[in-house]
């Protein structure tokens, strides 16, 4: 039964209630006196206003929807109202609304103090987006709080049900959902999961949700739980984890591990990955730097260490060192650590982060890869005399060390450091054919040739120069080998063979030449023998007679002379077989031949003369043989001279190192025509035999031949009616 | 018959005067090619005979033909070689030269004397 008005005021006095009536627009009708406390002081004429005046601005279409709702037969109740400016300050109050005879009652009670703190739990609630339920298992009843709704985009006023709340998770998470509420009634312990949601609006969302049982007589008889939205966490913790990953995968990728060296505590952190390439343990963060030290090859250490400060103390923020470490395997393998430091405001280093990386498979092929290269170096330098490999624009990929030698010596250049034309360093007279040859190779074609030279040590050298083209994939020359082959040997062996082959072709000529030559100084006497023979059996006088037997003896005299001579025009082999060198004083030897010839000089009327030299010089000589070159000459020398003077002269002041013997004689003197050929039996029609001067070219052929033996040479001057002289030379004895 | 030896061996020219004078024919000598070349202005000649190798400095019998060659008034005169030139090969060098026959020494006489009476016939 509603108050009237009179009534109202006198309960009020009586009342913790806070009582109004309304009229069905909100205008205030009616309060008690304890609604005064609602009111600003001082305030008259309450009435008539409207109530929503007084409320907080959140509150107004909450009370003008309540109000207009309203019917007899549904009351509404635990409306909360925030009244701002009463004259105790902020009051909240909840009031049940009722509708009777077309006015409005409305019965408030003070919960400013519970209302404050449901205020804080709503707004805990909606800034960490964070709701709390409530579910009875006997009656199956489900509470949300608001902060439920919001996280599932729900109208807050929808009636909620397990099913309902189930219904947000995707099918394939809704089964796992609803089990760990079953198992919670069954075990009465806590849980908590997170999972994936779709909201009201199909939004997805991350939720955390925890649950706990409330328990009484070993029963669960309610379930407490909070559900949060933690998609943007979820996000970032999925992204962290995603970086985390990259990072991760990034470092395998490389063979990395990464470490964290904090400086002032000198703790070193060392990345999973990082302990597991070096057999670290796991569950151990830090290992010390004494241990790692250990870690490191006995060879590496120091460098190491060296390098380690080295960087420390570089003005830059990069650090690098490699050494290598013993593996999880107890095998050293190659690292290289590449390092940031991180500096503080003074500029000392605080913390230096770093790779460790995996070198080892690289290191291994880079060493294979030198080993290789000092392998072909050492081909390239002893297998020919000399080896250069260029590049199609005719730079110096790879040399010989004495190619190098010879460049750096002559050019000053060091084709193994700088880009290098060889054409550039290859001396004048060799670069045209250098042009050409190479350009052939470049085409495909393997060149030869050959070049002659003077090395620097003045010995004439022959070298057989080679291109070869070298051929990539799709067999382009991408590079020329060219080598040198010094062939001096080969070329002086193939001389010494056509020397050889002339030398044997002459000797035969000789062999024919001096036979001719004796068949005609044989063939000569014997006309006069034969002929005189013939005419003594006729009839002569005996002064004809005795005429005829003085020819005949004349003519059998140089038959037998010829004839000794040819007795000295054995082979050359069999002279040379039957040498006897023996150290001679050449003024003992020369007088002997000079005196051995006196008399036929003096038969002649001629002065003979013999100048000795005052050193008594001495050669290494076959006394025989250089005895009978000697007698030849002088005797040439007396045949041939028919006034004047023989002379033979020992000397040895022309030459430190030779002998001179000279046979000067004032005689007929030999021709222009007859000079140069005065030595040669070669020459069929060369030197006349007369009678007076018969057997001398093949004497003087004997003489020269001999004296050659000897390591001698004879030479000769001449002019017609004057004088000839000869001049033999031989080594002396030092 | 006029015939001129030119030779530098005297006993060879002696011992060739006395086997041809035997056979009615007057031998001059000449003892090198410059003598020869003034004799055959001189005498009326039917035959020359020369020697090769006429000795140190002088010219040879080969050289002394071709100097004959050039001599209008010996164009019909034959031009014998008697040299002691007798390998293999050698007659018929010197035959190729223009000599008109080859008689190599020792001399046969016979075969000499029997080509003169050959040419004194003609």
């Amino acid at each position: 039964m509603p108050f009237n008005i009179a009534q109202l005021e006198v309960l009020a006095e009586k009342t913790q209630l806070f009582l109004f009536i309304f009229s069905p627009e909100g205008e205030i009708i009616a309060f008690n006196k304890r609604c005064e406390l609602l009111f600003p002081e001082g305030c008259d004429g309450i009435k008539g206003k409207n109530i929503t005046d007084f409320v907080i601005d959140d509150d107004v279409q909450v009370f003008t929807d309540t109000i207009s709702n309203l019917t007899v037969q549904q009351p509404k109740t635990n409306e909360s109202f925030t009244f701002p400016s009463g004259k105790m300050g902020v009051l909240s109050l909840k009031f049940d609304f009722t509708l009777c005879d077309n006015l409005v009652y409305a019965a408030g009670i003070d919960t400013t103090e519970e209302y404050k703190e449901h205020r804080a739990l709503i707004t805990i609630s909606k800034l960490t987006k964070t709701g709390a339920w409530y579910f009875n298992p006997k009656s199956k009843e489900m509470y949300w709080s608001q902060g439920c709704y919001f996280v599932k985009d729900l109208d807050p006023g929808t009636p909620m049900t397990r099913d309902l709340g189930a219904s947000f998770y995707p099918e394939e998470s809704r089964a796992r959902v609803e089990n760990y509420l079953d198992t919670l009634l069954r075990t009465k312990r806590p849980y908590e999961y997170t999972e994936k949601i779709i909201t009201a609006k199909g939004v997805e969302k991350w939720v955390k949700v925890v649950a706990h049982p409330v328990i009484y007589k070993n029963e669960v008889v309610f379930v407490n739980g909070t559900i949060a939205d933690i998609t943007e966490r979820y996000n970032y913790i999925e992204k962290l984890k995603y970086n985390e990953e990259t990072k991760h995968l990034a470092l395998k990728g490389i063979q990395s591990g990464l470490f964290d060296h904090i400086i002032p505590e000198n703790e070193v952190y060392y990345s999973a990955e990082f302990k597991r390439m070096l057999g670290l343990p796991c569950n151990q963060n830090q290992v010390s730097e004494e241990v790692f030290r250990q870690m490191i090859h006995p060879e590496d250490v120091e460098n190491a260490m060296q390098r380690h400060s080295e960087n420390l103390n570089k003005p830059d923020n990069y650090y690098f060192n490699h050494y290598r470490l013993k593996d999880n395997s107890g095998e050293y393998r190659y690292y290289e650590v590449h390092g940031f430091r991180r500096k503080n405001e003074n500029g000392k280093t605080i913390r230096m982060i770093g790779n460790l990386i995996d070198v080892h498979q690289r290191k291994v092929h880079e060493k294979t890869i030198e080993e290789n290269k000092k392998r072909l170096q050492a081909m390239v330098n002893n297998g020919m005399d000399y080896v250069v490999l260029l590049n199609t624009k005719g730079e110096i990929l790879m040399a010989d060390e004495d190619s190098v030698k010879i460049i750096k010596r002559d050019f000053n250049v060091n084709p193994k450091e700088s880009t290098c034309q060889f054409i550039d360093v290859i001396p004048i007279n060799f670069k045209t054919t250098f042009a050409h040859f190479f350009n052939e190779a470049i085409k495909g074609k393997i060149v030869k040739e050959e070049i002659e030279r003077v090395t620097p040590m003045g010995v004439n050298q022959w070298l057989e120069i080679k291109y070869i083209p070298i051929f990539d994939d799709q067999l382009k020359t991408d590079s020329v080998l060219i080598t040198f082959h010094d062939i001096t040997e080969e070329k002086l062996a193939r001389i010494a063979i056509r020397d050889a082959h002339i030398k044997e072709q002459e000797l035969s000529d000789l062999k024919s030449n001096i036979l001719s030559n004796f068949s005609h100084e044989i063939r000569t006497p014997l006309n006069g023998i034969i002929t005189i023979s013939k005419l003594l059996l006729d009839d002569h006088s005996k002064e004809e007679k005795d005429q005829l037997k003085d020819y005949l003896q004349e003519s059998q005299d140089r038959l037998l002379d010829t004839l000794d001579t040819l007795a000295g025009f054995s082979e050359i082999e069999t002279i040379q077989k039957n040498l006897q060198y023996t150290k001679q004083d050449i003024n003992y030897v020369v007088e002997t031949s000079h005196r051995d010839h006196k008399h036929l000089a003096k038969a002649k009327g001629l002065d003979y003369f013999l100048d000795l030299d005052e050193s008594s010089p001495e050669a290494l000589i076959d006394e025989g043989l250089f005895k009978t070159a000697i007698d030849h000459i002088i005797n040439n020398a007396i045949k041939y001279t028919n006034i004047g003077s023989v002379r033979v002269k020992i000397s040895t002041q022309e030459s430190k190192k030779n002998i001179y013997i000279y046979i000067i004689d004032t005689g007929i003197g030999i021709g222009k025509k007859f000079l140069n050929k005065i030595f040669d039996p070669f020459i069929q029609e060369s030197i006349g035999l007369s009678r007076k001067y018969e057997g001398t070219g093949i004497g003087l052929s004997l003489s020269k031949r001999y004296i050659e033996i000897l390591g001698g040479e004879i030479n000769v001057k001449s002019k017609l009616n004057k004088g000839t002289e000869f001049t033999i030379i031989i080594p002396k004895c030092l | 018959m006029n015939i001129l030896y030119v030779e530098d061996n005297k006993i060879n020219a002696m011992v060739m005067d006395k086997m041809l004078s035997k056979h009615n024919s007057n031998v001059i000598i000449a003892e090198n090619g410059s003598e020869a070349l003034k004799l055959v202005r001189e005498k009326n000649l039917d035959l020359i005979l020369v020697d090769i190798n006429l000795g140190l400095n002088q010219m040879d019998g080969c050289e002394l033909l071709q100097r004959f060659k050039r001599l209008e008034i010996l164009n019909n005169i034959p031009v014998f070689a008697v040299t002691a030139y007798a390998m293999p090969g050698d007659e018929q060098r010197f035959l190729r030269l223009g000599f008109d026959n080859y008689f190599s020494k020792p001399v046969n006489f016979e075969k000499l004397i029997s080509a003169i009476s050959t040419l004194a016939i003609n």
